[in-house]
C-alpha cells in the first residue's frame, strides 16, 4: 500500500500498517499480532518489563529524549496509592505530525503500549490526552478503546490475568502548553493548563496528586515491539546512545513531505535528497529546522554534516526534539518565518512567568518592526539580550523555545536581517 | 513520482499515488453516523462534533446529552476533571460558550462561576462568542506558511466576503487563523468544524465552500 509516500530506506516497525484501514479494527489488529505481547508482559511481571525497556535504550519521543525505562523505574512500588499513566497525544509542536498518524492508522498498537506501560508502573488508569483538534483521530481511538473493552482487553481482569487497567480518551481544548507534562496534568484535572513547579516530580506527585508517568504516543507505540522482541533486537537500529527507529516528520519545500520511519543516526542530507526526493525543482536548500519550531535553525553547511540522532544534531548546533524536519529553500524569508514562530509562542504562552509572558510579546513586536522595514541594527542586539533573559528563567521551556530560533537565525542569517534593516531588501518579495 | 492524479481537497494524503477513499482514510466512525450519546464511557467525549443547527438557548443537558454528561462524570476520580469535556459538550449543543453557559456548567460541576470562566478563557477551542455555521480555521504556522498558507487564508476571506473572526452575512462562515494543526506534511491544513481539509491551495477554496453548503458538514 502506497501510504502517501514511502521510501526503501525506511524501517517500518511502528508505521508498518500506515495506509491500511483494516489495521484500525480490532480484528485487523489481532491479525497483525496486537495484544499478544500484552499477554507476554503479564507473564514477565512488571519489573522484567521495565528492565527490557531499559535494555532497549528507548528514549522518550516527545522531544526531551529521556530514557523511558529509567522514567518508569522512578515510580514507587507497593505504596498503596493509585498510579496513573498519561499518554501525551497533545501533538502541537509546529512541524510535528506523527502522533496523529500513529493514532488513526494503528490505534491498537498504542492501546497495547499503554496497557503494558500501565502494568509496568502499576497504574490502574490510563488517560490518553488527545489535543482537541483531533476529532477524527480521537473518534478512531475512542472506537478502538470501546472494542478493546468489549473484548476484555481493557477493564477488570484483563485476559484472565487478574490485572485491572482502565483506559480513557480525554480531549483538550486548544492549548500548546498542555503538551508540557505538568501543564497536561493540570489540564486533565480541569484547570488552566499552566505548568507546575518541579519538584515534586510527577513520579511522586502527579495527576490528581498521585504518582504519575507521562509518555508520548510514539514512545508507548514502540513498547509492544520492544517487549515482544527484547531490548537487544531494538538496538539493531540506531546508535549506541540513540537506539531504535524514529518517525521523521518532514515538511516544507521538499518534493515528498511526510512521515518516514528511519533508524536514528540517519544522515539529514540523505533524508532530504533520497527519502524525500530532494528540494522542489529549481530550488536549493537554505535552512532546516530539525526538531520542530523550538530548536535552533541549521544552515546548509550544518545540514550536510548532520546525523539525525540525539547527540548528532546537538553536535551540529541544534536539537533533535521530536524529529520534525522543516525544510526551507532559498525563497524563504527567514525574518518573516522567525517572526511567525515568535508570534506562535506569544499566542501560546500561558502567562504564568513574567520573562515568557512579556518576552514573547516584545520579541514578536520587535521582529514585526524589522519585518516592516522599521528596524535598526540595535534591535538585533536587543533581541539577543531579551531572549538571553528568557532562557532558564521560567517554570517550563516554552520561553527558551523562542530564544532558539531567534538567536540562531540572527547568528546564521544576520545578512538577511541587515539587508532588510539597511536597504529594505526582503527575500522572496516579488 | 508523478504529480497528483486526483486533487480532492476533502481528505488527507491525496497527493501522489494515494488511492484510498475518504472513508478508508478517516475511518467509518468519523465519516459515517456517530451516536449522539457517545458510546462507551471511555470514549464519550471523543465523539464531539459540532451540530450544524445550534441553539444558544438549548438546555444543558437533556436527553442523550444528559446521558453523555453523566458518563463523563464516571471517568475521573474528581468532578472538576470533567470540566473540559463538559464545556466541549456544552459548546456542541449551544455553538459557543457564553457567560450564561459557563455559569450553568459551574452549577453542574459544583464549581465557582469565576473558576469556570478562568478555565474557559485559557483555551482557544471554546468559542467565547457566536461563530458562523462553519468555523474555518486556516493554519498559518511555519510549515503551512512556507507552502503558501497566507494565500489560502486570503482566498477564504475573499470567497466568504468576511473579515478575520467575523460572521459572514448569510451566517454560514467564520474564518480565523489557527496555530499548528499537526498536519504539516499536507500543507495547507484547514480545519472546518471537526474536519481537516489538507493540501488546500487557493484554487480549492470555492470547491470546499460549495461542498460545505451542499453537504452541511
Amino acid at each position: 500500500m502506497a501510504y502517501p509516500y514511502t521510501s526503501d530506506h525506511e524501517v517500518r516497525v511502528l508505521s508498518e500498517h500506515f495506509g491500511d484501514p483494516s489495521a484500525r479494527t480490532l480484528e485487523g489488529a489481532r491479525k497483525n499480532g496486537r495484544y499478544e505481547t500484552l499477554k507476554k508482559a503479564f507473564e514477565m511481571g512488571p519489573d522484567a518489563v521495565i528492565d527490557t525497556v531499559k535494555d532497549s535504550g528507548l528514549r522518550g519521543r516527545g522531544g526531551a529524549g529521556f530514557p523511558t525505562g529509567v522514567k518508569w523505574s522512578f515510580m514507587p512500588k507497593d505504596d498503596g496509592k493509585p498510579h496513573y499513566l498519561l499518554c501525551n497525544a497533545d501533538e502541537s509542536e509546529p512541524g510535528t505530525f506523527k502522533d496523529r498518524e500513529l493514532i488513526r492508522w494503528d490505534p491498537h498498537q498504542l492501546i497495547e503500549g499503554c496497557l503494558i506501560g500501565a502494568y509496568a508502573i502499576r497504574a490502574q488508569h490510563v488517560y490518553i490526552y488527545c489535543r482537541g483538534e483531533f476529532f477524527e483521530a480521537s473518534a478512531i481511538l475512542g472506537r478502538a478503546v470501546e472494542e478493546a473493552y468489549e473484548a476484555g482487553l481493557i477493564g477488570t481482569d484483563i485476559m484472565g490475568s487478574g490485572v485491572d487497567i482502565d483506559v480513557t480518551v480525554h480531549i483538550g481544548a486548544g492549548a500548546y502548553i498542555c503538551g508540557e507534562e505538568t501543564g497536561l496534568m493540570n489540564s486533565l484535572e480541569g484547570r488552566r493548563g499552566q505548568p507546575r513547579v518541579k519538584p515534586p516530580f510527577p513520579a511522586a506527585v502527579g495527576a490528581f496528586g498521585q504518582p504519575t508517568t507521562i509518555n508520548n504516543v510514539e514512545t508507548l507505540s514502540a513498547v509492544p515491539h520492544i517487549v515482544k522482541h527484547g531490548g537487544e533486537w531494538y538496538r539493531q537500529w540506531g546508535t549506541e546512545k540513540s537506539p531504535g527507529t524514529k518517525l521523521f516528520c518532514v515538511s516544507g519545500h521538499v518534493k515528498r513531505p511526510g512521515n518516514y520511519e528511519l533508524p536514528l543516526g540517519f544522515p539529514l542530507q540523505k533524508l532530504i535528497d533520497e527519502v524525500c526526493g530532494g528540494i522542489r525543482d529549481g530550488h536549493e536548500l537554505k535552512a532546516v529546522i530539525p526538531g520542530g519550531s523550538s530548536v535552533p535553525i541549521m544552515n546548509a553547511e550544518e545540514v550536510a554534516r548532520c546525523d539525525l540522532d540525539y547527540e548528532g544534531v546537538v553536535a551540529c548546533g541544534s536539537m533533535l526534539g521530536c524529529a520534525s524536519v522543516i525544510v526551507m529553500d532559498e525563497t524563504t524569508d527567514i525574518v518573516k518565518q522567525v517572526r511567525r514562530m515568535a508570534y506562535f509562542y506569544a499566542h501560546e504562552s500561558c502567562g504564568q512567568c513574567t520573562p515568557c509572558r512579556e518576552g514573547t510579546t516584545w520579541v514578536t513586536k520587535i521582529l514585526q518592526r524589522i519585518e516592516d522595514g522599521r528596524g535598526t541594527e540595535e534591535d538585533l542586539d536587543t533581541l539577543v539580550e531579551v531572549t538571553d533573559q528568557m532562557t532558564g528563567t521560567t517554570i517550563c521551556v516554552l520561553s527558551d523555545s523562542v530564544a532558539a530560533p531567534v538567536q540562531s537565525s540572527i547568528t546564521k542569517f544576520r545578512d538577511e536581517y541587515l539587508a532588510l534593516i539597511r536597504r529594505g531588501e526582503r527575500v522572496g518579495a516579488a | 513520482m508523478s504529480d497528483a492524479k486526483v486533487r480532492n481537497p476533502g481528505w488527507a494524503g491525496n497527493t501522489g499515488e494515494f488511492d484510498l477513499t475518504e472513508e478508508q482514510v478517516r475511518g467509518d466512525d468519523f465519516v459515517g453516523t456517530r451516536p449522539v450519546e457517545g458510546g462507551h464511557p471511555a470514549g464519550t467525549p471523543s465523539y464531539a462534533y459540532m451540530k450544524a443547527e445550534r441553539d444558544p438557548e438549548a438546555p444543558l443537558f437533556e436527553g442523550p446529552y444528559q446521558e453523555r454528561f453523566e458518563k463523563l462524570l464516571t471517568r475521573y476520580p474528581e468532578k472538576r476533571a470533567a470540566l473540559l469535556p463538559t464545556l466541549a459538550l456544552a459548546q456542541e449543543v449551544r455553538g459557543h460558550v457564553s457567560p450564561e453557559t459557563m455559569a450553568r456548567v459551574a452549577e453542574l460541576l459544583d464549581l465557582p462561576d469565576a473558576y469556570v470562566r478562568g478555565v474557559t478563557s485559557f483555551y482557544t477551542m471554546y468559542n467565547k462568542r457566536e461563530v458562523g455555521r462553519f468555523l474555518i480555521q486556516v493554519c498559518t504556522n511555519i510549515s503551512c506558511n512556507l507552502c503558501g498558507a497566507d494565500d489560502v487564508l486570503d482566498a477564504f476571506l475573499g470567497a466568504t466576503d468576511t473579515e478575520l473572526g467575523e460572521i459572514s452575512k448569510d451566517g454560514d462562515f467564520t474564518v480565523i487563523e489557527a496555530e499548528c494543526l499537526a498536519a504539516c506534511g499536507f500543507p495547507t491544513c484547514v480545519q472546518i468544524n471537526s474536519r481537516y481539509y489538507e493540501n488546500v491551495t487557493p484554487a480549492d477554496v470555492p470547491k470546499i465552500l460549495d461542498r460545505l453548503k451542499e453537504r452541511g458538514e
